[in-house]
């Protein structure tokens, strides 16, 4: 099978650039990530992350025949040959495949990804209904993996500024959340030029979201959300 | 105005101004195509005739808005070099206010 894969090693001194692989797949190679381990036995200086190997973890995303995903979920019968391989697009390059996540964190961080209460604790755990344990399905199931935010335009334009998708997303699920106190600081974080309001809805994140998730969907609820707060 | 009309407050001012203009717009075309003026006396005395000049006034103005907010983001997106932002904000913000004001004034004379 026909690989072109971006390669970059700083510490080499040579410029990127996208280097033809032939690779002789296996019985029991079924996955990209399957084809790419095989590769490394060709070439031990191919770089890429990898951990769970089943969707889970998020750590080989990247930009696979010009779309982000996962290269452990992405069957090689699907893919287009020469399968071009480039790391997730806007995020700075540390080698070959892996990127730099310093910023996407930062970002996540920013949102206070964890439930703030500061009333005093109950006895024992702080309960939810079905229904509003409800409200989190279709946000608490994002791995983080940025497969959503490398491929958002708004991002590349804005990348110290805008949240990017996946940060909004995991916004939404502490703002859905009944047991957090802090919803009106949150949405009031929220409301400036940048943080949300550069998303223009172009719905790269959704496309592209390898756990079918919907982070624009999730940016709209914020809006609305903010807007039922000022009223 | 880039501080004022920012975040929730632009991006409700750019859907609310979008859908009078939209209703204005649509409003208009099925005037026009019921009464088919032929004549600017026609065209003026609709113009000047109950609310359609205040209305028409604040289609303008909506319009305006709207552009502004939509032409800020775009500068914000892709011009990057502050002077030249400002700069860029500051010739949309006088040619938008000078088209406001000829439409004023066109519809004021009428």
């Amino acid at each position: 099978m026909k690989f072109l894969i971006y390669r970059y090693n700083p510490e080499t001194g040579t410029k990127p650039h996208m280097q033809a692989y032939d690779v002789t797949l296996q019985h029991g190679d079924h996955m990209l990530l399957d084809a790419l381990m095989r590769l490394r036995e060709q070439d031990d200086s191919l770089a890429f992350r990898k951990s769970c190997r089943e969707g889970v973890c998020g750590s080989d995303a990247m930009n696979i025949n010009g779309r982000n995903w996962l290269a452990c979920i992405t069957p090689l019968a699907s893919l287009k040959e020469p399968v071009t391989l480039r790391p997730l697009p806007s995020f700075p390059v540390i080698r070959d495949l892996v990127v730099d996540m310093t910023r996407f964190f930062r970002h996540y961080h920013a949102i206070r990804p964890y439930v703030i209460d500061d009333e005093p604790p109950p006895e024992r755990e702080r309960l939810q209904t079905p229904a509003e344990r409800s409200e989190l399905d279709g946000l608490y199931e994002c791995i983080l993996c940025a497969c959503c935010t490398g491929f958002c335009p708004s991002y590349w334009w804005n990348p110290d500024r805008y949240l990017g998708p996946a940060a909004l997303l995991q916004a939404m699920r502490f703002i859905a959340d009944s047991r957090d106190r802090a919803t009106a600081e949150r949405l009031e974080f929220l409301d400036d030029a940048y943080r949300l309001f550069r998303c223009r809805s172009i719905m790269n994140c959704t496309e592209v979201c390898p756990k079918h998730l919907n982070p624009n969907r999730a940016i709209d609820r914020i809006r609305m959300r903010m807007l039922k707060h000022e009223i | 105005m880039t501080a004022v009309l920012t975040g929730l407050r632009a991006w409700t001012v750019q859907r609310v101004s979008a859908v009078y203009v939209l209703f204005f717009f649509l409003t208009t075309l099925v005037w026009l195509a019921v009464h088919r003026p032929v004549s600017y006396a026609q065209w003026h005395a609709w113009v000047t005739s109950g609310g359609v000049r205040p209305a028409m006034m604040l289609f303008f103005a909506a319009l305006l808005v709207h552009a502004w907010v939509g032409l800020r983001d775009v500068l914000l997106d892709y011009v990057k070099p502050l002077l030249i932002r400002a700069a860029a904000l500051g010739a949309l913000a006088l040619g938008l206010a000078g088209l406001g004001g000829w439409a004023a004034q066109i519809l004021i004379s009428a």
